[in-house]
């Protein structure tokens, strides 16, 4: 409970007053000789339990009352139930709200409700403006310095909802070191947040340095989580997991694959899917029995005439689907963008022959007819007049590169580019990612792939949920491997098959044998490294080509520099230019089309349960306050008439058990009734 | 009578001369020494008649009624009543508690005034006026004898009786019933502030030894009322421990406790058919004399 007069909570210890003035009572007693003491023995022994009792009651109610008074006059403020943390105003009161495409859920049993992100906003401005708070921050995205703004109305004007998730660690991370750099007194970091799992990033190793840099603070600094954490199961989410346009009698049509997904598994539902492709729209149904519903490869046609992205150019374009309105708007709608397939180059630089066919003949074969791959083998020297834009990865078996090209290779994998690495016949001492190839050794007895990571990466089962053959294979010969990497497949006696390289934006794989007959079955055994390699081409391939769909905030800062070359085609009009990155909708830039679209975990509702969330500020100042969206007015209230209320109570009750017992006449002992007779 | 002293201070002569218009008479049959104005159980020569009964040799011919003999040529012998004095034990309570007085006077000077004019009148119209002090025993005592000189020892023994001690009414009421000789008006003057039931089982006593019993109960009337507005330590008159409380607070039970005292002592009153008047301190004596006078002089006769 925090009090707007702090001060008069000094004179709490008022409180004792009645028993002083008792005690003073007592003191003030006269002494008398006294006959009748018959009649006051057995006064005294006449329920005195039950005065005794009236007694402690009467005394209680005063100091109740004192209490009451003295806090109603220090003007206590509601917090909500939950959160009666002590404390008092904060000199700065840090506000970090979770803008995340979740947030924008609304209350599913109200009609025309606000969102989480709008009542957390109206009941922040409300609050803190009771709170009257000293200065007041806002802290929205990371990649943004905190800013100060002069009263909390302005926050109504702030923090429009984006389609990228919240870093909640990394804002947090943020809010310390604003605290720290700034060298503010007293602090109190507002937090509004729906605890959706991905926001909060509990597996974060930054928590851990976060709330001890936070206890090392000397200033105070309390943390208050406004939690709405409420979901709907029924909301309904739409995304779209592939565009591609497709020749079909002659007619240039496009399909797409849309998934739409629940968190409840009923009731059965029939949504109507609207598919906007520049001008043209169309509506299609899709029975939802279950969580989950896919709509596989839907045509639809593009035409023959003028294409969306120009005369005559039915290939390339971006369109929309959407769902009807439900409880969240933001994942209702989804932006694709769709061109011809870009060819899938594939450098290959392998010393060993047999390698560099057996690689070569994986790369050439595509996975789908629609794509077109080109695979290129090289030696070092020729890199570096390697049109990398158009290469979707490199594989190598050679020395690790020296030089400049190690330099070009780190640009393809921060751009987005795979490379793969297959152990020299010579390891060298040199690294690449910070990982080196150690020695080879050669196994007596073959040995096989214990474990894998089956659940991401290049080695995850496949769409239909069955697993790669990778415990088939058969490893005869395998090189060390030293420095920081995550192992993505095992052998016997903690030797590594494939390991990712740590710190890179792209993917930096590392086979530790070859595909030469010699070393392993990879070649003959062909499944597994076919799926690696092509697993590998579809990353690469992602980020050549004129199109991308992309996560919001996954782009690179130059997406919304201040070239401004970047222009929307599509979205919401109200996002400021220089977050663009984060809203989702269509840009172009020249003849380059971008979507971004929120995260596949936005879907998901998963939400972080409370007791973890006190795990996670254990050791500091926090407390919670739960609402939902909707709610009215503000969690912080002045709540002194409840007190006074409990003061007249308590002085009412007071006044009842002071009240004097029905009177029991006195005898009565008028003259005329003292003989015998009147006795009688 | 009482020149040769100067005058008391429980003794008005205004209120003698008063009450004096009203004899003291007993409501049982007395058995006295000399003559007087109360009946006796035996017969005797007084102008008022009893009744006949047959001749047996020996009786006084003089009391033979010829009359009747003549007409019924029976011997019958006529009896008339026997007037005699009575013997007034007063029996005043000096315990610590009648030292208690809110209204001017204590109860031992409202006693001392009962007590002074009852055994002024009685020796006036002579009868025997004895007297016994007590409280945790019979601190003094004074048989009762006619004589002038023995009232004036009786009027100095109320003057010097002060309160003292515990009162132990109800044994030391059986102790009198034992040692009081013959029939007498036995009244008691205290705050009965003792056991009810044990108060009751003294004057049953007393009434089988055929003493005619007249209470007086004396109350102050802040004991009725009770009405204290801050806390007070009560200190017992009679010696014992002292009580600490907010008489706010215990009020309403203690005037329950009274009111069931008095409810006890009403019923001790019915059962032992005793004289019982009631006297608040701030009342005049004079009227609860005169009351208690009137009413004795109303059943007068019993024999």
């Amino acid at each position: 409970m925090t009090f707007l007069q702090p001060l008069i909570l000094a004179a709490l210890p008022l409180i004792g007053l009645p028993i002083i003035i008792h005690l003073i009572n007592q003191r003030r007693f006269q002494t008398m000789q006294w006959a009748a003491m018959m009649f006051l023995v057995s006064a005294k022994a006449l329920s005195r339990g039950y005065s005794r009792l009236r007694h402690w009651l009467i005394m209680m109610l005063r100091m109740l009352a004192v209490a009451a008074i003295l806090l109603a006059a220090s003007r206590p403020l509601s917090r909500g139930w939950l959160a009666l943390a002590g404390g008092g105003r904060a000199d700065t009161s840090i506000v970090i709200l979770d803008r995340s495409p979740s947030m924008q859920q609304q209350d599913p049993t109200a009609e025309d409700s606000d969102s989480k992100l709008d009542t957390g906003r109206r009941q922040l401005i409300q609050s803190l403006a009771t709170l009257a708070t000293g200065r007041l921050v806002v802290l929205t995205d990371p990649k943004q310095k905190p800013f100060e703004v002069e009263s909390p109305a302005v926050l109504a004007d702030l923090a429009a909802p984006v389609a990228s998730p919240t870093d909640v660690p990394l804002l947090l991370q943020s809010a310390y070191d604003y605290v720290r750099e700034n060298s503010i007194g007293s602090t109190e970091i507002w937090l509004c947040s729906d605890q959706r799992h991905n926001d909060w990033n509990p597996e974060s190793g930054e928590w851990a340095g976060m709330r001890e840099a936070f206890a090392k603070l000397p200033q105070q600094v309390r943390f208050q989580l406004l939690s709405y954490s409420q979901t709907d199961p029924s909301n309904v989410a739409v995304r779209v997991t592939s565009a591609r346009p497709h020749v079909h009698n002659g007619e240039i049509e496009l399909l797409v694959t849309v998934v739409v997904s629940r968190q409840e598994s009923s009731p059965q539902l029939t949504l109507p899917l609207r598919f906007e492709i520049g001008q043209a729209a169309s509506t299609v149904d899709i029975q939802l029995d279950g969580k989950q519903a896919v709509l596989k490869d839907h045509p639809i046609a593009l035409g023959r005439g003028d294409g969306p992205m120009g005369p005559g150019d039915h290939f390339r374009g971006w369109g929309r689907v959407s769902i009807p309105a439900d409880a969240n708007v933001a994942d209702n709608d989804f932006f694709f963008v769709f061109d011809r397939p870009a060819t899938r180059r594939t450098l290959i630089v392998a010393a060993d022959g047999a390698s560099r066919q057996v690689l070569s003949l994986v790369a050439h074969t595509p996975s789908s007819k629609d794509q077109a791959c080109e695979v290129e083998v090289l030696v070092p020297e020729d890199l570096a007049a390697v049109a990398w834009d158009e290469v979707a990865i490199v594989i190598w078996q050679a020395p690790l590169p020296e030089g400049k090209t190690i330099l070009l290779l780190e640009q393809f994998a921060d751009r987005g580019g795979q490379l793969i690495f297959f152990p020299p016949e010579q390891p060298t001492e040199q690294s690449f990612a910070g990982v080196s190839w150690t020695n080879w050794t050669t196994h007596k007895e073959p040995l096989h792939v214990l474990t894998w990571r089956s659940d991401q990466d290049l080695l995850a089962n496949t769409a239909s949920g069955a697993a790669l053959p990778i415990g088939e294979l058969e490893v005869r010969r395998s090189c060390g491997l030293a420095g920081p990497y995550t192992p993505l497949a095992s052998l016997p006696a903690d030797a590594t098959f494939l390991a990712r390289a740590t710190g890179q934006r792209g993917g930096v794989y590392f086979c530790t044998s070859t595909p030469s007959n010699r070393d392993s079955t990879l070649a003959t055994e062909g499944i597994v490294l076919y799926a690696l390699v092509q697993r590998a081409i579809d990353r690469g391939a992602e980020v050549i080509g004129k199109t991308r769909q992309v996560d919001a905030d996954t782009l690179a800062a130059g997406f919304h520099s201040k070239d401004g070359q970047w222009t929307r085609l599509a979205g919401s009009s109200d996002a400021l230019s220089t977050e663009m990155g984060l809203h989702a909708g269509v840009y172009q830039k020249g003849d380059r089309l971008v979507a971004i679209n929120r995260p596949a975990a936005e879907d998901a509702a998963s939400i972080l349960a409370d007791g973890r969330i006190d795990e996670l500020f254990a050791g500091l100042s926090f407390s919670r306050i739960s609402g939902r969206a909707g709610d009215d007015g503000s969690f912080v209230k002045e709540i002194w008439r409840m007190f006074l209320v409990a003061m007249l109570l308590a002085l009412i009750g007071e006044a009842v058990l002071c009240l004097p017992k029905r009177s029991i006449p006195e005898p009565s002992l008028s003259s005329g009734m003292r003989s015998l007779e009147a006795v009688a | 009578m009482l020149s040769d002293r100067q005058p008391r201070s429980f003794l008005e002569p205004q209120v003698l001369s008063r009450l004096a218009a009203v004899p003291l008479l007993a409501r049982k049959a007395m058995i006295g020494g000399v003559s007087g104005r109360h009946t006796s159980p035996h017969r005797g020569s007084s102008v008022e008649f009893a009744e006949y009964r047959k001749y047996v040799p020996g009786d006084d011919l003089r009391r033979l009624d010829w009359r009747a003999f003549g007409r019924s040529d029976r011997y019958y012998i006529k009896e008339f009543e026997a007037d005699t004095n009575l013997r007034c034990c007063l029996v005043l309570d000096t315990s610590g508690s009648m030292n208690f007085g809110s209204a001017g006077l204590t109860k031992i000077q409202y006693a001392r005034r009962l007590c002074g004019t009852l055994g002024y009148l009685a020796g006036q119209q002579g009868d025997a006026v004895g007297i016994s002090c007590v409280a945790n025993g019979i601190v003094r005592s004074l048989p009762p004898r006619r004589s002038p000189a023995h009232l004036r020892m009786v009027l100095d023994i109320l003057e010097e009786a002060e309160p003292q001690g515990e009162t132990r009414l109800p044994e030391v009421l059986h102790e009198l019933a034992e040692t009081i000789r013959q029939r007498a008006l036995v009244v008691i003057v205290s705050d009965l502030f003792v056991d009810p039931a044990a108060l009751g089982s003294s004057f049953s006593h007393l009434r089988f030894r055929h003493h005619d019993i007249a209470v007086f109960h004396l109350l102050d009337p802040q004991e009725v009322a009770f009405n204290f507005s801050r806390p007070t330590r009560f200190l017992d008159m009679e010696g014992g421990s002292a009580i600490f409380a907010d008489p706010s607070d215990i009020a309403d039970r203690y005037h329950t406790a009274l009111s069931g005292y008095l409810a006890a002592i009403k019923q001790v009153v019915l059962e032992s058919g005793i004289d019982y008047q009631r006297a608040m301190t701030d009342e005049s004596y004079e009227q609860v004399l005169a009351r208690f006078l009137v009413g004795r002089a109303a059943g007068k006769g019993l024999r």
